[in-house]
């Protein structure tokens, strides 16, 4: 058992790895990596030479490559010799504008600096300076000079898998000033309980509790799934769909300095939040934190992204399951009877229509009849707001779980073991209670611990009908929008959960159905 | 009371010699089976099918043959501001031309939207029934071999768990991203991995035949892998193909509607049910005229489809034919 979870496990991350490297390569190499100017006016306002270097700005913002400006080579070099001041210095001058002439390639400078570059395996382009015939230079037509260095997919995706955790330590944090570095207990004066602190980490609080889902935190371990060129500029995937939203909440608490005396503020920040703060302490700063960790949030009174989906994902699973089983099972027991014909009814109606179809019928008796709100962000009521969408996402689960609920019950109820039960004089409930029931059970156990996670990922079209802040869309608006490091953040997380469901899924069937043995060479009923 | 009939004489006149002919008194006389004849004609015994056939058939009749009279063009009016979103009865009075052009009202750029259902039904089924005849076709042959073969079990067992992870919205995206949203690309990028799951599907199917005993008695007996694959499983296998069908058919159009819907869909210049109702949502309490009416052609084509298929998966069951 242990050897098959082992090798189960090592080919999830070796299948893991090449979804990435395939949606790697469909990204970033199949689709045409102009398109990512289309919508952009910036793109089109420039010309010449100014195009071309923005367009190098977008593709390394984007992903696609890295590259040097010879001017800021030049800056640097020149900002080590002299300083600040350097600007005023002829030979700086010199030494940048050379590019413009036609004898550029003798300059010691941009001698360097191609040899410097060539040697990293980066390309040397020269655009040269676009000019009239009359030699006037055309609106943002002087020359450049780039070391470009195109990203092949698998240094990419070394790279990409070597920021993907990133481990607390005491030395996370560069600041030789700091010198009492540890990790230790310490009574945590905001929640009353005890929480593990460090010091020369980046976090103050390394594992902490709150009345917050999932009400223990933890900091040692951060996974960083991939940044978000576009829809969320330059913010982290996994602190986007994390972080609460809404208005601040604020509530009585006490700066860290403060503890102990009886000095209360009216405050949103979250003390828990704190991390070490690189810029010098300001006065204001030094009377309320005793040390570094000085940058911190704040509560929110909204939901996460992922909170709102899993939120209404996981009310809509369990009605779907409080539902679905029991109408499978009464149908089962009334074949061919009323419940069944209306239960068939609207399991094909279920089944064949378009999802659209019936999400906007419900949307339109609820708000029509009800009286619901329709869309999340007009809600007066927040609670209102989740009515529909919960709904909407469980009428297709009730219908699916009815219809397989009924025919395993049906295939179930011409055993041998049920005529036996019959035999034995077990009136009709305990027979279908006891034996048909749990049987039938057996199928759908598999399916649990998948539609628990499928919670996380959110749902498209219910999300959006609704529109409902979550995580549903993430990936489709990604993809309209051209955020490679979403699309590819969107792929790990969907494919992990779909991997790590199929797992847990195998391993509640083989726990509650003894007679299933994942490993070969098991040979069941033990 | 005996007149008729001639009493023989002796013993030897009471039998009579009859020429024998060997290959008749081989034959064991039973009324004749014919298998695709009897699945017809449990099919055909619930008037409900008769009726749905015929429907499906106006269907088709109207969504193939009206597009060539009736061309419908979207921007026809977009220069008339005073024909937008016009309710049915508000159209039929502005146009007054008393055709069925306008008997559903205006969109939101004056279209007709009447002649737009008819020519994205013809898209819908089009799409539907290529998709399925592409898909099956590739889905049942691989999956054949798939099952029956434990060598190309291990090959696609690795293949599929790696494919089949890859969220499918995002490889239908890329592929209409990079070969096109036409209507001929389109159908590519739901064909290029769709058969994947039919055939896995099938494969579990082919496995749990395969090993059953007169199949193994067959390739005892030197069968060719072929015509064990082709004579022994796929027939048994017939109404689990036509079950398939069943959900396979409508699938591709309510693929089609969620895809439009999330915005990679068909281009703007091939009409489809799906951008139809895309655009007529965002107003569908306002204007319900624009949104219902393909929303409810796209429902009931894919109803009729599945209850076709369901019932004639029914009837593909020899145990029905009694």
């Amino acid at each position: 058992m242990k050897k098959y979870m082992l090798k189960r496990i090592l080919f999830s991350i070796f299948s893991l790895l090449v979804v990435v490297m395939v949606v790697m390569l469909l990204v970033y190499t199949a689709i045409n990596r102009n398109v990512i100017f289309q919508q952009d006016d910036v793109w089109n306002k420039r010309s010449n030479n100014d195009k071309a270097m923005y367009e190098y700005a977008q593709y390394q913002k984007y992903g696609y490559l890295e590259y040097v400006d010879y001017s800021s080579f030049v800056k640097l070099k020149y900002m080590e010799l002299y300083g600040s001041d350097y600007e005023t210095q002829q030979d700086f001058i010199t030494d940048r504008t050379c590019i413009q002439k036609e004898d550029y390639k003798d300059n010691p400078s941009v001698k360097e600096f191609a040899q410097k570059y060539s040697a990293q395996g980066y390309k040397i382009k020269y655009l040269a300076p676009a000019k009239f015939k009359s030699g006037k230079l055309k609106t943002g037509g002087s020359a450049y000079l780039v070391a470009v260095h195109e990203l092949p997919v698998t240094s990419r995706l070394l790279n990409y898998i070597k920021g993907f955790f990133t481990v607390e330590t005491t030395n996370s944090v560069k600041d030789e000033t700091l010198t009492d570095r540890y990790i230790r207990f310490e009574k945590d004066p905001y929640s009353k309980l005890f929480a593990v602190v460090g010091s020369g980490t980046l976090h103050k609080y390394l594992l902490y509790f709150d009345g917050r889902f999932p009400f223990i935190h933890q900091n040692f371990i951060h996974l960083n799934l991939g940044t978000s060129y576009t829809t969320y500029r330059g913010q982290e995937i996994t602190s986007v769909i994390s972080t609460p939203t809404g208005a601040m909440k604020s509530f009585k608490q006490q700066y860290p300095t403060k503890i102990g005396t009886d000095e209360y503020v009216e405050t949103a920040i979250n003390f828990h939040s704190l991390t070490y703060n690189p810029s010098t302490p300001s006065a204001s700063d030094l009377e309320q934190f005793p040390d570094r960790y000085s940058a911190y949030s704040y509560h929110m009174q909204g939901f996460s992204m992922l909170e709102n989906s899993f939120v209404i994902g996981i009310i809509s699973l369990v009605i779907a399951y409080a539902l679905g089983l029991p109408l499978g099972i009464l149908m089962a027991r009334r074949k061919d009877g009323l419940a069944d014909k209306l239960g068939n009814a609207y399991i094909i109606f279920i089944m064949s229509v378009p999802s659209l179809a019936y999400i906007f019928l419900f949307a339109a008796i609820g708000t029509k009849l009800f009286g619901l709100p329709y869309k999340f962000a007009n809600a007066q009521v927040k609670i209102l707001a989740y009515v529909l969408p919960t709904i909407s996402l469980a009428l297709p689960s009730i219908g699916s779980l009815m219809k397989w609920m009924r025919r395993y019950m049906i295939d179930q109820m011409n055993s041998d073991y049920v005529k036996f039960a019959r035999a034995e004089g077990l009136s009709e409930k305990e027979i279908y209670r006891i034996h048909i029931s749990r049987n039938a059970l057996i199928y759908l156990v598999h399916g649990i611990p998948s539609n628990i996670l499928a919670c996380l990922t959110g749902a498209i079209i219910t999300e959006r009908v609704y529109g409902v802040p979550g995580v549903g869309n993430l990936l489709t608006t990604a993809i309209n929008k051209h955020d490679n490091g979403v699309i590819v953040a969107c792929t790990v997380f969907y494919t992990s959960l779909s991997i790590i469901s199929l797992i847990l899924g195998d391993l509640l069937l083989a726990k509650y159905d003894p007679r299933i043995s994942l490993s070969e060479e098991g040979g069941g009923g033990r | 009371m005996n007149e008729s009939v001639n009493i023989p004489q002796s013993s030897e006149e009471l039998f009579q010699f009859i020429d024998s002919n060997a290959i008749s008194s081989e034959k064991i006389v039973a009324p004749r089976y014919s298998y695709w004849k009897s699945v017809f004609r449990v099919f055909f015994r619930k008037k409900t099918n008769i009726f749905m056939i015929v429907v499906l058939l106006l269907m088709f009749l109207v969504a193939f043959v009206m597009p060539n009279f009736w061309v419908y063009d979207p921007m026809e009016n977009v220069q008339n501001a005073s024909t937008f979103n016009l309710s049915p009865a508000r159209a039929m009075r502005y146009f007054h031309d008393g055709s069925l052009k306008w008997i559903l009202g205006t969109g939101a750029m004056g279209n007709s939207i009447f002649y737009g259902i008819v020519a994205s039904a013809r898209t819908s089924l089009l799409l539907a029934i290529i998709c399925a005849a592409i898909n099956m076709t590739v889905g049942i042959i691989v999956g054949a071999v798939w099952g029956y073969s434990k060598k190309v079990d291990a090959v696609m067992l690795v293949i599929y768990n790696i494919i089949a992870n890859v969220p499918y919205i995002l490889l239908i995206s890329v592929l209409v991203y990079i070969i096109g949203s036409g209507f001929w690309s389109f159908i590519f990028a739901l064909t290029v991995t769709g058969w994947l799951s039919i055939a896995y599907f099938f494969r579990t199917q082919v496995m749990i035949i395969r090993d059953r005993e007169y199949s193994l008695a067959s390739r005892c007996l030197g069968t060719p892998v072929a015509r064990v694959i082709s004579k022994n499983i796929l027939p048994f296998l017939t109404s689990v193909i036509v079950t398939l069908l069943a959900t396979e058919l409508p699938s591709y159009i309510s693929m089609e509607v969620f895809l439009s819907y999330i915005g990679v869909g068909l281009s703007a210049t091939v009409p489809s049910l799906g951008r139809m109702i895309q655009q007529g949502q965002t107003a569908f309490l306002t204007f319900p005229w624009a949104f219902w009416p393909p929303v409810i052609v796209a429902s009931v084509i894919t109803i009729i489809l599945y209850l076709l298929g369901q019932n004639l998966a029914d009837a593909s069951d020899p145990r029905t034919h009694m």
